[in-house]
């Protein structure tokens, strides 16, 4: 075994989990908590009070942030198995995983829209016949279902692998330039590829099926993308917020670290308005009204366009300007910044996709909605603890990184 | 005082990388480095200021948007193709060539750049080269008086050259 992997296997000995304090203290829990009765609160109220509509829509664009932030960052944990990223030690694959348990809360949530799917979907009080085979309760919720429900089990069954000693000891072995484990080998691209089949079935089904007339056909993968993008900003945010809460010289203290993810935060903000760009210039090409009109209501008319104009300056403009230079993506404050205002920016995007179609004259937002999204954040935050307790684990134990002295 | 030149060979980046760390600490300048791999430790341990590439790179960027808009607004005034009942002037298709071209002569400008501040093509070979530097070994040549040469050496040795040679120049 050369001195490397023998120094790996020495240390890996040595970093026993020991009795850590949570990273996440009592208050927090508390407040996440009060959060998330808050929400359920607001929703119920609403439903009983005749805002059931707007309830709904609040719901579903909240699920599917969340739900896309979630799986997003853990199928950024399967990229770094399938790159062989060492850059940051076991950490950031803990950070990716760290958030998997909102999989299986949304994946229950999911079915919740059943009882709201006549104010949701305009195809349940309307069907459509050309399209009433595809387009049906039964078998949306069949298959979205199923699809959630696969997509969880394929990511926990990658986490289980990822989480043992042999994956372990690979992220860690800087100096070796073996292939990943084998079941990491099998595991990792399975979840890729069900990734983009499942969230572009969602992105069909949740979002496009709610103007049934309107179809673009790369809509699936700009919708997924924008889950992977968020859910490296999530990655990225949370470093940065942990960076100062996990002591002296913890792994997100390392400015390559930081300088990694601010690099993958601009790259895909990049990926992500290409992507918009692409469906934008062909329908603005062909200039068909059963295809315009899905764009010209967010983007050229009021009350959206002013919204979407906001969505393009969070997600591309501030990141692909301020993180251009090595200084600012290297600067915690800057980085953090850039990637909360991200944040808010895509979830302003899926707000701007999914309620034009239910309400088109006016911009729905007040109190039930803010609240109703304040759980889904609790909620989110809740099922983040136990992954961000190991994430703290590995990023306080000292491990080799991969040495790129930039 | 004549001058000597040492040749020494590394097999390992980050011993090179020690050995030029080392040198400069003890106010050795004139050296130069062989590697057969771009190397970030060793680049990092010569510690040059950054390359003036991106300026040229930049420079080729921005003529190549001007030039896209050119081609885009001049060939649409020349032949006023009315696509579509859309606007004569209009950002979506042109904002495709402006992108492509920028790409494009961004591109061509770094190469021709960095082949200019590299001095390629060269028809001397630098004193001390050795063809195993550009196969697997990282050399160091030191050009200093025959008076310092021992110094030098053992500094050398120390970092863990695997051969170092010295040979009157």
């Amino acid at each position: 075994m050369s001195t490397h992997l023998q120094k790996a296997h020495r240390e890996r000995g040595a970093m026993k989990p020991r009795a850590v304090e949570s990273v996440v203290g009592t208050s927090t829990r508390a407040v996440a908590g009060a959060m998330i009765v808050l929400g359920a609160t607001a929703f119920m109220l609403a439903l009983s009070r005749g805002g059931a509509a707007i309830a709904w829509q609040a719901y579903l664009v909240n699920l599917l942030f969340f739900l896309g932030v979630a799986q997003g960052a853990l199928v950024a944990s399967a990229s770094f198995y399938l790159t062989q990223a060492k850059w940051g030690g076991s950490t950031p694959y803990r950070l990716g995983e760290a958030f998997a348990p909102f999989l299986w809360v949304g994946f229950f949530l999911f079915f919740g829209l059943y009882f709201g799917r006549s104010l949701i979907f305009p195809w349940v009080t309307h069907p459509i016949a050309q399209k009433a085979a595809w387009l049906n309760t039964p078998f949306l919720f069949a298959r979205d279902g199923i699809g959630l429900g696969v997509m969880a089990a394929a990511s926990y069954a990658f986490i289980r692998v990822s989480r043992g000693a042999d994956a372990r000891a690979w992220t860690i072995a800087t100096d070796d330039i073996q292939l990943p484990p084998h079941s990491i080998r099998v595991r990792a691209p399975l979840v890729a590829v069900l990734f983009a089949v499942v969230y572009t079935l969602i992105a069909f089904d949740l979002v496009m099926s709610l103007a049934p007339v309107w179809r673009s056909t790369l809509f699936g993968w700009y919708f997924f993308a924008g889950c992977f993008w968020s859910g490296l900003t999530a990655m990225a945010l949370t470093a940065v917020v942990l960076r100062s809460r996990l002591g002296e010289n913890n792994l997100f203290t390392n400015s390559t670290v930081l300088h990694d993810f601010g690099k993958m935060v601009f790259a895909f903000s990049v990926f992500w308005i290409y992507l918009l760009f692409a469906q934008y210039i062909v329908i603005w090409y062909g200039d068909l009204p059963v295809e315009t009109f899905f764009v010209v209501q967010r983007v050229h008319h009021l009350p959206w366009s002013p919204l979407s104009a906001a969505c393009l300056v969070l997600i591309w403009l501030i990141p692909f300007t301020v993180l251009m230079s090595v200084r600012a993506k290297k600067t915690p404050v800057i980085l953090g910044t850039v990637a909360g205002l991200g944040l808010v920016g895509m979830w302003l995007e899926r707000y701007v996709l999914v309620v034009p179609s239910l309400s088109l004259d006016a911009v729905p937002f007040g109190p039930t909605q803010f609240l109703i999204s304040i759980g889904f954040l609790g909620a989110f935050l809740v099922s983040a603890m136990p992954g961000l307790n190991r994430v703290a684990q590995a990023a306080t134990s000292g491990e080799p990184v991969g040495d790129d002295p930039e | 005082m004549s001058t000597v030149a040492i040749i020494s060979s590394f097999a390992d980046d980050t011993q090179c990388a020690n050995a030029i760390e080392q040198l400069r600490a003890a106010q050795v300048g004139d050296f130069n480095t062989f590697s057969p791999i771009p190397s970030h430790r060793i680049e990092r341990a010569i510690g040059r200021s950054k390359s003036p590439v991106r300026w040229i790179v930049l420079a080729g960027g921005i003529l190549g948007v001007l030039a896209g808009l050119a081609i885009t607004i001049g060939t649409t005034y020349e032949w006023r193709l009315n696509a579509g009942g859309k606007p004569l002037l209009s950002w979506p298709p042109f904002i495709v060539i402006c992108f492509e071209l920028m790409v494009l002569l961004g591109g061509i400008f770094g190469f021709l750049g960095v082949m200019m501040l590299s001095g390629v093509p060269t028809t001397e070979m630098e004193p001390g080269y050795d063809g195993r530097f550009g196969e697997d070994r990282f050399g160091i040549v030191v050009r200093c008086d025959e008076a310092e040469a021992a110094r030098i050496e053992l500094v050398l040795k120390e970092s863990g050259a695997e051969e170092v040679v010295r040979e009157g120049a």
